[in-house]
């Protein structure tokens, strides 16, 4: 028997036997080998049948989408499919919700949805000019309460949410919002006013915080004379940016037509914006 | 000119930095312009102070000019003093017109009808900010206006900055004062107090940065990225818990610089836990200690702990909260866990 056990190939005549053994070994692997190579390309060459028919599927459903949508053009493939890629379509969606968030911040009132509730961003404005935002931190549950907000001190906040916010949020936020925008309405106009007509204010601009009451002293030209005016605003209704009371009035050695000129100005202070006001003045003047 | 009014002049310019002597003194607005060119700033502070006491006492100074200045140093120096901060209340909701003048009227009114020897100074700023010096006498001695009291008020606000003097007594007619001036029914003292005012205010105002949830895209501000390892046999093994500190931190104290305050203190009269086999003490009772943080800086530094390594994130929240709740002095009981001071929270 020919047939060695591994590894005891001592004696001489066993070492060629099993030499030829290996061989035939060999020959076995190599004929294996080939036949799987073989079976391998034989795989790889219907793969790619299979790509290519695929290919041809697409290219004519393409083709009968097109019939369908009544655009025939030539015969053939179609060298530019009617789809958008998908990363187009993306980058389109993308664009369009970032125009809808602006659109929403621009209104006014915006929120997104927090773990707790709802975090909500009012943004001022007046007249076309945007001002600050200010931000309110909602808590949902166990009732609807503020948790963080960084809305000014002095508007009276606790106030509107005891009336409005375990009752009636949209009409708590439109309150909230008519608050800020007036009240950055009113410091816009006191800030342009020292701004721009600096040199027709006597003295001080006394203002307060809420820029609710504004008191000071202006130049009022007649016949080539200055006379200082005292002008006291007051803007009773906090949602409003126009003051509610004014008392305009002159020194008492002043010409009686100017008593004419004051009720004038306090009734133009009363319907128009303080730096608006001036500025008609300065134009008026030129005029 | 007053001898003590001299000499109070001379010892405020001597506290004035050198170089900002000439800046406060055009601020203060008592000595033309003329006036100030014939001063050298480059001799010796003693030498100045005295120049500067001799053109006062051409311009004939008197207390009143002399309190401006000693304001206006403090305005510019506020960090020299601590500052307390008390809040008022009030029940009505009427609009506040609040009128400067009728202030100013009302306060000096209701101070003076209690104490006549008192020194009272005002001074507004731009920012509303109104700034009231008091300088205390007693009902037989003339104010000492080294014993002054300075009070800084935003009208329209229910808060009043309080730096004291050494003089406590004379703190509770001060408030009495305020309320009456300002329209409100009462004032308690908050357990907040620091050096630096403007950091007070940015904690009551809510001035400081907090990060809230929005989507509405904030311009990014340009944050220290430091430059990726471009060795790529460099990896950093705990990137994930890195972010996740660093995203935690940022919803905790927000993007911006944090209010300056230089401790937190915390009163604990709490039970001591311990093994019941040590049997530390023998009576139930609260074991009674005091735990103080100090810092330069004291909520920056607890930011940058968990950064650091130094702490997990989240912090506990009886640190974190010291800005929204607007204490830095705690009282830490039994039961409830954390039940602060004898107040109830605002």
């Amino acid at each position: 028997q020919g047939k060695m056990e591994e590894g005891k190939a001592y004696s001489p005549d066993g070492v060629f036997a099993h030499l030829e053994m290996l061989e035939a070994r060999a020959r076995e692997a190599a004929v294996k080998q080939e036949e799987m190579e073989r079976q391998e390309e034989k795989l790889a060459r219907l793969k790619a049948r299979v790509q290519e028919l695929r290919l041809q599927r697409d290219e004519l459903r393409a083709k009968v989408d097109l019939q369908q949508k009544g655009q025939l053009g030539k015969e053939g493939v179609v060298s530019d499919p009617a789809q958008p890629s998908a990363r187009a379509v993306l980058e389109w969606k993308i664009k369009s919700i970032k125009a809808m968030l602006q659109v929403f911040y621009l209104t006014g009132i915006s929120g997104k949805l927090t773990k707790r509730g709802v975090c909500f961003c009012i943004s001022t404005a007046y007249e076309g000019t945007y001002l600050d935002s200010y931000y309110l931190d909602l808590l949902a549950k166990p009732e609807v309460q503020i948790h963080r907000h960084s809305v000014p001190i002095f508007i009276p906040l606790e106030q509107i949410a005891k009336k409005y916010l375990q009752t009636d949020i949209r009409r708590f936020l439109s309150v909230l919002s008519d608050h800020l925008n007036a009240y950055v309405g009113r410091r816009y106009q006191a800030d342009q006013l020292q701004e721009h007509f600096s040199d027709q204010i006597e003295g001080t601009l006394q203002r307060n915080s809420l820029c609710n009451l504004l008191v000071f002293n202006y130049n009022v030209s007649s016949k080539s004379k200055t006379f200082p005016f005292n002008v006291r605003l007051l803007y009773g209704d906090l949602c409003c940016s126009l003051p509610t009371e004014v008392i305009v009035s002159c020194t008492p050695d002043a010409p009686a037509s100017l008593a004419e000129t004051a009720a004038a100005h306090s009734d133009l202070f009363r319907h128009v914006a303080l730096h608006k006001a001036f500025c008609s003045f300065s134009s008026a003047e030129e005029s | 000119m007053d001898e003590t009014v001299a000499e109070y002049i001379r010892r405020t310019v001597l506290k004035i930095p050198r170089d900002q002597i000439k800046t406060m003194l055009q601020k203060w607005g008592f000595l033309s312009e003329t006036q100030l060119q014939t001063l050298n700033f480059h001799q010796i502070k003693e030498n100045i102070s005295q120049d500067v006491v001799q053109l006062c006492e051409e311009n004939s100074a008197d207390i009143k000019q002399a309190a401006v200045l000693d304001i206006i140093y403090n305005h510019i120096y506020p960090n020299k003093r601590v500052w307390s901060v008390y809040q008022m209340n009030k029940t009505g909701e009427e609009t506040e017109f609040f009128d400067l003048t009728d202030f100013k009227k009302k306060f000096k009114r209701r101070l003076r009808s209690a104490l006549k020897n008192v020194t009272i100074n005002f001074r507004e700023y731009e920012d509303n900010a109104i700034w009231i010096r008091i300088a205390w006498g007693t009902p037989y001695t003339k104010p000492n206006q080294y014993k002054t009291s300075y009070v800084v008020y935003h009208s329209q606000t229910p808060y009043v900055f309080i730096s004291a003097s050494v003089l406590k007594s004379n703190l509770p007619l001060l408030c009495q004062a305020l309320v009456v001036a300002s329209s409100y029914h009462d004032i308690r003292e908050m357990e907040l107090r620091s050096h630096s005012l403007n950091s007070l205010k940015d904690i009551v105002f809510k001035r400081y940065s907090q990060n809230f949830q929005t989507y509405y895209p904030r311009p990014l501000q340009e944050r220290n990225v430091a430059p990726e390892s471009t060795d790529l046999r460099i990896i950093q093994e705990n990137r994930n818990e890195k972010e996740r500190i660093q995203r935690v931190n940022r919803e905790v104290f927000g993007d911006g610089p944090q209010p300056k305050l230089e401790f937190a203190q915390y009163k604990l009269e709490t039970m001591f836990k311990s093994d019941p086999k040590m049997d530390v003490l023998d009576k139930k009772e609260p074991f009674r200690c005091l735990v103080k943080f100090s810092s330069p800086h004291l909520l920056e530094s607890l930011k940058s702990l968990a950064p650091a390594g130094m702490a997990d994130a989240p912090l506990s929240p009886l640190l974190t909260c010291i800005p929204q709740k607007a204490r830095n002095y705690f009282k830490i009981r039994e039961k409830k866990g954390f039940l602060p001071g004898s107040f109830v929270s605002p």
